[in-house]
């Protein structure tokens, strides 16, 4: 563990701003630049060390993947979780699969605190209904830039102190884990994806869509094939059915349309 | 009729019935970048909705000149709002062509409230869970290689859609006006058809690329008069030659068929974690009890700090 390096705290003042114009971009904008896949790369970046940063965040990404917000629901935080592992991984030398164990905690933890923002912002709709009344539209405008200014300095004060204040410590408990727990959460680490894929399937997973997974599942597993081509054979089946068979999806999907309209609303 | 049965029925018309077309492909443009900020003042209790104004406020104070009618307006429009962020532009372009018909308010609101719905469930199948998990998982796919491809490929294909989708989905709203809200309902559905089987293919894909279950399990035994110790491998004579990822796929449909029984993602982490723990001290406690190596010896000893 002779590689570690110390975070400045220029350094820590970067991945803060970083994970303020992120959290924001969680919701609006929606360039996706929060997404560990970007985030990984550009806080190694910050922190020295891009190219670990790349591998940490699309492994984060991958073990992510289903965790978006469905219908307003909460997921656990991909925003700090990506940052915070990312570099936890790069400041204590760790694979993403082992720095996990710090970024959950804070994922769930900044899921709970965002409910909760949600929960304290609703209280300000009378005071839009005021100015609705008043046709005050800067205070319409101001509400919305309030929201995001809120946001920001969230996430930037939690990336902030766990970083700058909270590396060395976790430096020091690294050391102290033994191998059969770091094993054991590589071993977990590999299996996380699976929950992401879990929420999609629960989702997505209609008797008429199995074919097409298996379909995906098996030019993978026996043929090797790449991810790209086998998304392309999935496209190709999709231009047969939306071009070739007019009739069968309106009768397969009608069910699900009507269900998704009552969840909708 | 009583005077406050014609009050309803006024307030659902504007004062101003006049219909000049106000509205030009720049304020359109400009909703669209305006829509970018939905979710700014999200909340519980009317989650979008003063996002939604905010998107539509330059148009609305353009068509309405009369103040009565801006207040009516804006007041129906700051009620409970939420869709999809990608496909709302649909659902402002549509709604200001009916502003700017000068229709009445409260059909106004019924295309609004029925077009939300929808969007939000269309939106999510096509964009959070199929766009947003090709791009991830083929960019991811370029960066585990060391491949910077990989955020760049990301960005890039995830944008083009995204604001192609939310800028041209805006004028289209706005030219299709009402007529458009049949046709559009019967492609959407027959386009969330198609969005599911990539989506689906892609999926069976991951699940047998990035789930990773190795049993590492192995039977090692001493035998008399042989240099080499017996070495079985479950994972290659029996598992791998049978179908290889056989392994990710059961403990896939597992995890699946646990959410369906209402497990919470977050406890499935858990599981997953105290899973991983296990996996990795079982060896440990076999050898320790029985004296048997089920693992690579050389893995075990290092766990067992030798």
């Amino acid at each position: 563990m002779e590689t570690l390096a110390d975070v400045t705290l220029w350094q820590a003042l970067g991945v803060a701003i970083f994970a303020g114009i992120a959290g924001i971009d969680l919701f609006n904008v929606l360039t996706h630049i929060h997404r560990p896949i970007i985030a990984g790369p550009i806080v190694g970046l910050i922190l020295g060390d891009p190219e670990k940063g790349l591998i940490a965040g699309a492994t984060f990404e991958l073990m992510w993947m289903g965790l978006v917000p469905l219908a307003g629901a909460q997921p656990p935080n991909v925003v700090l979780g990506g940052i915070i592992g990312t570099a936890f991984a790069i400041v204590t030398g760790q694979t993403a699969e082992q720095a996990i164990l710090v970024a959950v905690p804070f994922a769930i933890f900044v899921q709970i605190c965002i409910t909760f923002l949600f929960t304290a912002y609703s209280p300000l709709m009378s005071v839009a209904d005021r100015y609705v009344k008043n046709l005050n539209f800067a205070g319409i405008a101001n509400l919305n830039y309030l929201g995001m200014t809120i946001l920001f300095v969230f996430y930037s004060v939690i990336a902030f102190s766990v970083i700058y204040f909270g590396a060395d410590a976790a430096k020091q408990l690294v050391t102290l884990i033994p191998k059969w727990i770091t094993d054991g959460l590589q071993v977990a680490g590999s299996l996380m994806p699976a929950i992401g894929f879990g929420i999609l399937l629960n989702i997505m997973l209609q008797r008429q869509y199995i074919a097409y997974y298996l379909l995906g599942f098996l030019l993978a597993a026996y043929f090797q094939q790449p991810l790209l081509a086998i998304a392309l054979v999935g496209l190709v089946f999709a231009l047969i059915e939306y071009y070739l068979r007019d009739s069968a999806p309106e009768k397969a999907t009608a069910n699900n349309t009507v269900v998704e309209e009552e969840e909708g609303i | 009729m009583t005077t406050q049965q014609q009050d309803m029925i006024n307030n659902d018309v504007y004062e101003d019935q006049q219909t000049p077309q106000v509205i030009t492909p720049k304020d359109i443009r400009r909703m669209a970048w305006r829509s970018l900020f939905l979710q700014a003042s999200f909340n519980y209790e009317r989650m979008q909705a003063n996002g939604w104004l905010y998107t539509i406020m330059p148009a609305l104070r353009k068509i309405h000149k009369n103040e009565n009618d801006l207040k009516k307006s804006m007041g129906m429009h700051l009620e409970f709002f939420n869709t999809h962020p990608f496909l709302v532009t649909f659902i402002s372009g549509l709604v200001l062509a009916m502003e700017e018909a000068k229709e009445r308010i409260d059909t106004i609101r019924a295309i609004k409230v029925s077009t939300m719905g929808p969007g939000g469930g269309i939106g999510d199948a096509v964009f959070w869970l199929t766009l947003l998990s090709i791009c991830g998982g083929v960019g991811a796919s370029f960066s585990l290689n060391g491949s910077w491809l990989g955020p760049i490929f990301f960005l890039v294909l995830f944008n083009l859609v995204h604001f192609g989708i939310r800028f041209g989905l805006a004028s289209y709203g706005y030219k299709m006006g009402v007529s458009a809200i049949k046709t559009l309902k019967d492609q959407t559905r027959k386009l969330a058809h198609a969005a599911s089987i990539v989506g689906l293919t892609v999926i069976g894909a991951m699940t047998a690329s990035y789930v990773k279950l190795d049993s590492g399990l192995q039977l090692v035994r001493e035998v008399k008069g042989a240099d080499e110790p017996f070495v079985y491998t479950l994972q290659g004579s029996l598992i791998d030659p049978i179908m290889p990822a056989l392994l990710p796929l059961l403990w896939t449909m597992f995890i699946l068929w646990r959410i369906k029984k209402g497990s919470s993602p977050l406890r499935l982490v858990l599981w997953t974690v105290v899973f991983g723990l296990f996996c990795t001290v079982l060896p440990v406690v076999v050898k320790m009890v029985f004296g048997w190596d089920i693992i690579d010896p050389a893995v075990l000893s290092t766990r067992m700090g030798y």
